[in-house]
């Protein structure tokens, strides 16, 4: 390869425009070079929801086909949802093991606004994935959904972001306690209950992750509701309940790494 | 700056008010037994681990007031760690650390080329890091740490598992930097001859305080340390091992006839010892005084600290 030539004048700042634009380029790199994980984690995927599919049919027989959508919108946010939880909280146990979590708090941007731009692309990762999922769950069920993109890519994101914020919050929890990271990868079957909360008709669930979005999105893929046909106060409630658990993760976040910082325990995978 | 861990009665003092300035362009040697204090003083330093007392600043910037300005010319390469991303090339890693080092990778493209022919890295440039050896990967995880240009730059154990013409290469390197770009280095390295040959002052460390604080050269003319060689016939097992109780001893080769040892002490125990030898009748067949190296003098310094105990790296009681 020919060297670029030399740029010769003094180094410019790189701002976030350019952290965003380095971080999103390496997800994306290992995600086209080493795409073994996302092709494992769709296969996993199908197989459970042929058990289910399958299984149930041959227990539950008619009922099971009546409610076949919810079920496979459900298993689609539950699909989405463990692959931005689980991919967050891993992510910051690996970068903990590597050294290049450390590295990255001594930065002029330190770790947290890189742990969110990995989210970004944990996110559109997850979406490329479960789309799959959900196109091959549509074609063994035979079921018809309403696919408006821009209403079902809105509804879900938002309902993810909460996840992410307790991904954020889990991976706080590995930095402090390290090996605890495989104990909290047991939340993600936590999140079957929110995702099937409006089956439950319990309205305080509405606030807690997943729950509103689920039903929101129950209603955006089953009865072809658009995004600009719910009232305001139920998308006020799904962008809350977002903002809320992620600025809450956040948090728990800094603090954790605060507090390994004062203990020296920042490093000591 | 002062660190202690744990409360009340089990806490333990890792750094005691350690103070000291250097002096930008320079590299400065870390030194210090295991449990000095060395990696909780540079990660205080680095953020890492938030000081119970005392301040820190870089190039003017006060690290607790000012984060963000500070580390923006500090980067760091920590021992045991990675540091980089295996599944990126080394190019890769150049311009994602640059970045998040806050420059602009496109605007030291330059750099990056130059960095990776000082290491030797130009072939593998577009190499995945986990496809290269060892060696390897450490002279890509120093580039990484030099590619954002930082001003102040923290290297522990850099030339740990380097083969001795690349640590030799490094080393060169480092000195380049600093001589010629003003890179400063805080070094810390249990292997004497690269603190020796690279760094201009040498800070040694104990019970998380700093014991000497001198350039290599004073360090080594300002010694009460002396290593003599002695050969004699009349050294017997019996007597080696009264003496090796007594005194220093390091290396004992059994000759045909009688001993050569190697015993280490200072001028008030060279006397001693030649007394000794004397009242157990013992003729001198040989007497060589070995220079002391940085070695004897870390040896010397840490053992008044802790009683005495230290012994020199690779020489067997």
């Amino acid at each position: 390869m020919t060297a670029p030539p030399d740029t010769g004048g003094t180094p410019r700042e790189a701002g976030y425009y350019h952290l965003t634009r380095a971080v999103l380029y390496r997800e994306y790199l290992i995600f086209v070079r080493y795409p073994a994980n996302a092709i494992g984690g769709i296969v996993i995927a199908l197989f459970f929801f042929g058990v289910i599919f399958y299984g149930g049919r041959m227990v539950a027989g008619q009922a099971l086909t009546d409610s076949i959508e919810g079920i496979v919108v459900g298993y689609f946010l539950w699909t989405l949802s463990v692959g931005a939880y689980s991919s967050i909280s891993n992510d910051i146990g690996s970068e903990l093991q590597w050294g290049t979590l450390e590295r990255h708090v001594m930065t002029p941007f330190g770790f947290a606004p890189v742990a969110l731009l990995k989210g970004v692309a944990k996110i559109v990762r997850t979406f490329i994935t479960s789309a799959i999922v959900l196109a091959v769950m549509i074609l063994i069920t035979g079921t018809t959904l309403a696919l408006h993109l821009f209403t079902i890519v809105a509804i879900a994101t938002l309902s993810i972001v909460s996840v992410l914020g307790l991904g954020l919050a889990a991976g706080g929890v590995t930095v402090l306690y390290k090996q605890i990271g495989n104990w909290l990868n047991l939340l993600q079957f936590g999140f079957i209950v929110l995702i099937s909360a409006p089956a439950l008709e319990l309205t305080w669930m509405n606030v807690l992750p997943l729950a509103h979005g689920s039903a929101l999105l129950q209603r955006a893929m089953i009865d072809g509701t658009r995004l600009w046909e719910f009232p305001p106060l139920e998308l006020g409630l799904l962008l809350g309940v977002a903002v809320g658990y992620l600025g809450l993760g956040y948090v728990v976040f800094q603090y954790a790494t605060r507090r390994a910082r004062r203990l020296g325990v920042l490093g000591d995978y | 700056m002062t660190k202690r861990f744990g409360e009340r009665a089990a806490a333990v003092t890792a750094v005691d008010t350690v103070s000291f300035d250097v002096e930008r362009g320079s590299i400065v040697g870390l030194l210090g037994p295991n449990g000095a204090g060395k990696t909780t003083l540079i990660k205080s330093i680095l953020g890492m681990v938030l000081p119970d007392d005392g301040s820190v600043w870089i190039r003017g910037v006060d690290v607790h007031d000012d984060p963000r300005g500070a580390y923006a010319h500090v980067d760091a390469m920590l021992e045991g760690a990675r540091n980089d991303y295996w599944r990126l090339t080394v190019r890769e890693n150049l311009r994602y650390f640059a970045t998040v080092s806050g420059v602009d990778p496109d605007s030291v493209v330059g750099r990056h080329e130059r960095l990776l022919e000082a290491l030797e890295l130009t072939e593998k440039a577009d190499v995945a890091v986990r496809d290269l050896s060892r060696g390897m990967k450490q002279k890509v995880s120093l580039a990484s740490v030099l590619a954002g240009g930082a001003a102040v730059v923290f290297l522990d154990e850099p030339t740990l598992g380097l083969d001795i013409e690349s640590s030799r290469t490094l080393q060169r390197e480092l000195r380049r930097l600093a001589e010629k770009e003003g890179l400063t280095v805080i070094l810390s390295s249990h292997d004497m001859d690269v603190v020796e040959t690279v760094c201009d002052r040498v800070l040694i460390m104990s019970g998380g305080e700093v014991v000497a604080d001198d350039t290599v050269e004073e360090l080594l003319r300002g010694t009460d340390r002396h290593r003599v060689e002695i050969t004699s016939r009349d050294l017997e097992p019996g007597l080696v091992s009264t003496l090796e109780r007594g005194f220093d001893v390091g290396r004992v080769d059994r000759l045909e006839t009688g001993f050569r040892i190697d015993v280490t002490t200072d001028s008030d125990g060279f006397y001693e010892l030649m007394d000794r030898l004397r009242s157990e009748g013992v003729t001198l067949e040989g007497v060589r005084t070995i220079e002391p190296d940085l070695e004897d003098v870390f040896v010397d310094l840490t053992s008044r600290e802790d009683g005495g105990t230290t012994r020199r790296d690779g020489v067997s009681p």
